[in-house]
């Protein structure tokens, strides 16, 4: 599965990076929101994988950007240090299909990846 | 003994004392700001601003930026504006009274509507023309404000009565902010106990040369064009020795205009902004000082050294005349409001030492110098060479430049936004040029000054600016 | 004579100015080799950082990927820990790879993070970090302290618990908030003894944390008798953001405390935490207070007020601050159905600053 990740953390980015490869996953890498927005059309991912607190734009301003281009495919998985209610309640109103909060497993990570990937199969 | 040999030693001595006097700021200057970063630079590896910026327990904040004539540029900036890290954030444009399009374009970017909007109005101010607020519920957190023209001082008093706010930040419309800015200005005030924090004092670096793409940095470049080169090394020297200093002493007097977070309740108590001033920046901050002195509450200044606020230096010499010229009135006219704290032992620090130094070093030093330097010509033309006095101005021209190497170095120790050893190179040699380039243009710029304020010429010197254009590489 | 004394003096001051300019031109030559000297010797340190770098994100990647181990991989995993252990005795290298391994557990849980725990203790680090909590310089005691709370060895938590009162600030952050993430509530006990104040920076901070733990309905009025003003208003603090309603009588004693800053609290908190009677608790003593308070007052009274309460606060619409009467008419526009509609009636009948405020909360309303 292709999965294009944003991270501005760079050893978090690493690990995030680290584990799905070897899970045997296509990786794309960006550092920022604007750049994974504008990645999106050159990759074409299966999935989404975005942190909310990023420079240029945020995390919640990717997930309607995919949702507003893929308005069925392409599911938004969010990974963030911010659990409040309010965010993660905007999170999902914006589309978003998954929420996980920092610290992460890296386990449960790669668990909730595989789901997104059998629903494309199917 | 005659009257040209008692000229001659006095005006030798005269200049040795005041290099002496130098030489013994500089190293003091030179000393607390090293232990002020330091004390900084650690505490800051403790502080974790994303938890801050998720918290919703966060003092709320407002953005003040007065725009004027600013059409062009506005929708980008105001976008970079709402997009700050800060949970309880209200942005404020205020539009004072611009002659073109801001205001229309305004609204058509951010669907504004004209609201039914009480203005409390506890500062005295020009007549508010319409305060309007966006029917987008993505955009709550913008107000924009729409005056009568006024000045940059009366814009912000219009400001702190809107404002809803503990603290309010203000800064240029054209200024590009860091994402966490307001989170870092936000701390100081957060982290008083003892002392209340009144002010809170941000850097201007200069965005000459950077890529600047929608209204934020994308990548630091050393500027290409001599003037802002050398104001480069100006700033660092200003900010990262001057201002850190003299927030050790907690005599810290003035908050760049372009950049500072305030007090909101504070600034009310004392009057706002003075719009008879053009150094509506400064006088404040001597006055809300001053207030705090007069009540008898510990109080302080804080000062952030992180580089934040982006901003473009002017890049000719006439603007840039212009501008030292104004700041040279602001400085004079702060300190005449305030005379009665020269050397008053009951204004502590500030009466005693903050008060004395700008009135010596800021005020005093250019006109010494220039009439120095001209008294010296003429005396070497018309009798002899002088050349004790020669000797003493190249020394001090050698600690000068001892100095701007000193600040480069702490810039590269802390927070090394130049990367390249080819520009540390060019800020070096920027050094060395300095002296015989740029500082007589400034000190003639601060003698014109002087002149215009005694000539009541209070021009206000508009700064045209080149503006950042979207996407448009500079 | 003075002519004597004048050419004396000159030439002395000849071989003063001459000793100055040389000791300006030699310190200028010693700043410009130490900037060079300091730029080499970072390049070199980040060179070697380099190879660091390679053991620590090997570290990391094992504890990322735990699941399918073999002996190969036990084999690597064994000879890179080796390799650490060798540089362990360099304090440069034990401060990096502790701090590659904290953040990164930071970010991490479950199995993952327990692996890099176990690195790091295989590593000696919390011995290292034990004996830096004695150190004599603040940043490094409360570094140790970061590092232990989130490397999650409890068995230091008395160690720990000695510095929540520490005379640095910063190290008496990091202990407390080590309390917080290691106990939870239970950890607050700290705000028993401690006596220097609790800036509300740690107190966001300390929430923050809270609000990541189950919550608990541990004892909190006992923090409002305290003689720290700082642990009263995070004691309300705690009350207010964890709806504890029974304590609504304590709260209201605090209204009557000496500080200000106390009393402010507890007029927010009873924003949220009120009875029918708060009301009257708050009108009661609206004319001891400053203005601060009072406009804290009647913005309550917009969720605390209710109909029996109009005749405060239209009292309050004469008030000579404007801030007090818009925040009294929007309390009024909220008391009641009717509220908007008397408040109308009233404005038709005296001056014109009501009126701008009545469009302005009708606007509001709109909004």
């Amino acid at each position: 599965m292709k999965i294009l990740v944003a991270e501005d953390d760079q050893l978090m980015m690493k690990m995030l990076e680290f584990r799905l490869r070897k899970d045997g996953h296509e990786v794309i890498i960006t550092h920022d929101g604007r750049e994974a927005v504008s990645k999106l059309d050159e990759f074409q991912p299966d999935l989404v994988i975005t942190d909310i607190m990023m420079p240029y734009l945020s995390g919640l301003e990717v997930v309607s950007a995919v949702k507003k281009k893929y308005p069925t495919g392409t599911p938004v998985v969010i990974l963030s240090g911010m659990g409040q209610e309010n965010v993660v309640l905007e999170a999902f109103q914006l589309g978003a299909d998954d929420y996980m909060t920092k610290p992460f497993s890296p386990n449960e990570l790669s668990v909730r990846v595989r789901r997104f990937d059998m629903s494309a199969i199917k | 003994m005659s009257w040209q040999t008692f000229i001659l030693h006095l005006f030798t001595y005269g200049i040795l004392l005041y290099s002496i006097v130098i030489l013994i700021c500089y190293l003091l200057i030179g000393a607390f700001s090293i232990m002020e970063t330091r004390s900084y630079l650690h505490k800051n590896s403790f502080t974790d601003y994303r938890m801050l910026a998720s918290s919703t327990e966060t003092p709320s904040m407002s953005i003040l930026a007065p725009a004027y004539n600013e059409g062009p540029t506005i929708i980008e900036n105001v976008r970079s504006l709402l997009s700050l890290h800060y949970h309880n954030l209200e942005v404020i444009i205020i539009n004072d009274g611009s002659k073109d399009d801001s205001l229309e374009r305004l609204i058509e970017a951010y669907s504004l509507y004209k609201a039914d909007y009480f203005v409390n109005q506890r500062l005295k101010t020009k007549p508010v023309k319409g305060v309007y607020r966006s029917s987008n519920p993505v955009y709550r957190k913008l107000v924009v404000v729409d005056k009568e023209n006024g000045g940059k001082a009366d814009a912000l008093n219009v400001g702190v009565n809107i404002a809803r706010s503990d603290y309010f930040v203000c800064i240029d419309v054209d200024c590009v902010l860091e994402q966490d800015a307001l989170l870092k200005l936000a701390k100081p005030f957060l982290e008083a106990t003892t002392q209340r924090v009144i002010a809170a004092g941000g850097v201007v670096r200069i965005a000459n040369s950077c890529e600047i793409e929608g209204g934020r940095l994308v990548k630091v470049n050393l500027p290409k064009q001599f003037l802002p080169r050398i104001q480069t090394l100006e700033y660092i020297r200003a900010f990262l020795l001057s201002r850190m200093a003299w927030t050790k002493l907690n005599g810290l007097l003035l908050i760049s205009g372009a950049f500072g977070a305030f007090d909101r309740e504070i600034v009310i108590n004392c009057g706002g902004y003075n719009s008879k001033t053009v150094g509506e920046d400064m006088e404040l901050v001597v006055r809300m000082r001053r207030y705090m002195e007069e009540l008898g509450e510990p109080y302080k200044v804080a000062f952030i050294p992180d580089p934040l606020c982006w901003t473009e230096a002017p890049s000719t010499y006439r603007i840039l005349g212009r501008q030292r010229n104004r700041w040279t009135r602001g400085t004079i006219e702060t300190l005449r409001a305030h005379k009665k704290m020269f050397f008053n032992p009951s204004y502590g620090i500030l009466g005693m030492l903050s008060y004395p130094y700008w009135f010596f070093f800021e005020f005093l030093a250019p006109i010494i110098e220039f009439f120095g330097t001209l008294g010296l010509i003429y005396y070497c033309f018309k009798y002899a060479v002088n050349w004790e006095a020669i000797l003493i101005m190249i020394g001090v021209i050698c600690l000068g430049i001892l100095y701007s190497i000193f600040a480069i170095m702490m810039e590269v120790l802390t927070y090394h936004q130049y990367k390249q050893k080819r520009d540390i190179l060019h800020l070096v040699l920027v050094a060395i040029l300095e002296p015989f380039v740029f500082h007589p243009f400034v000190v003639w710029s601060a003698v014109v000054g002087n002149f215009d304020l005694l000539r009541k010429n209070n021009s206000w010197g508009e700064m045209t600016r080149a503006g950042f254009a979207p996407n448009k590489k500079i | 004579m003075a002519g004597r004394l004048l050419t004396y003096l000159i030439k002395i001051s000849w071989s003063v100015q001459n000793i100055a300019v040389a000791a300006v031109v030699a310190l200028m030559t010693c700043l410009l080799v130490f900037m060079l000297l300091y730029m080499y010797v970072k390049s070199v340190r980040e060179k070697k950082q380099h190879k660091w770098r390679m053991i620590s994100d090997m570290l990391i990647n094992k504890a990322i990927f735990y699941e399918d181990r073999d002996e190969i991989e036990d084999q690597i995993l064994a000879s890179v820990l080796e390799a650490a252990q060798k540089l362990i005795v360099n304090r440069y290298f034990r401060k990096f790879i502790a701090g590659e391994l904290v953040s990164a557990k930071k970010n991490i849980s479950g199995a993952s993070a327990d692996s890099l725990k176990q690195f790091y203790l295989q590593l000696g680090l919390d011995k290292y970090a034990l004996k830096n909590l004695e150190s004599r310089q603040w940043y490094v005691k409360a570094e140790a302290i970061q590092e232990l709370t989130i490397m999650h060895t409890d068995e230091f938590i008395d160690q720990l618990h000695t510095h929540t009162n520490d005379k640095n600030e910063y190290v008496r952050m990091e202990a407390q908030a080590a309390m917080v993430q290691f106990k939870g509530f239970d950890g607050l006990d700290f705000l028993n003894s401690i006596s220097y104040p609790l800036s509300n920076w740690q107190q966001i901070k300390l929430l923050q944390l809270l609000s990541l733990k189950p919550p608990s309905t541990i004892n909190i009025d006992k923090w409002f008798k305290s003689d720290n003003n700082s642990v009263v208003i995070f004691a309300l603090k705690l009350a207010r953001n964890y709806h504890r309603f029974e304590l609504h009588d304590a709260i209201t004693e605090c209204l009557d405390h000496e500080n200000a800053d106390v009393r402010y609290e507890a007029i927010r908190c009873l924003n949220e935490i009120y009875t029918d009677e708060t009301a009257d608790h708050l009108i009661s003593r609206f004319l001891q207070q400053g203005l601060k308070h009072q406009v804290a007052i009647a913005r309550a009274m917009q969720n605390v007020g209710s109909k029996k309460d109009e005749l405060f606060l239209f009292d309050l619409l004469k008030h000579e601050s404007d801030e007090l009467k818009l925040h009294a008419a929007r309390a009024l526009a909220n008391a009641s159905k009717e509220g908007l509609l008397s408040l109308e009636k009233y404005s038709k009948e005296s001056e014109e600053a009501i009126s701008q405020i009545l469009m302005h909360i009708k606007g509001e309303n709109a909004a």
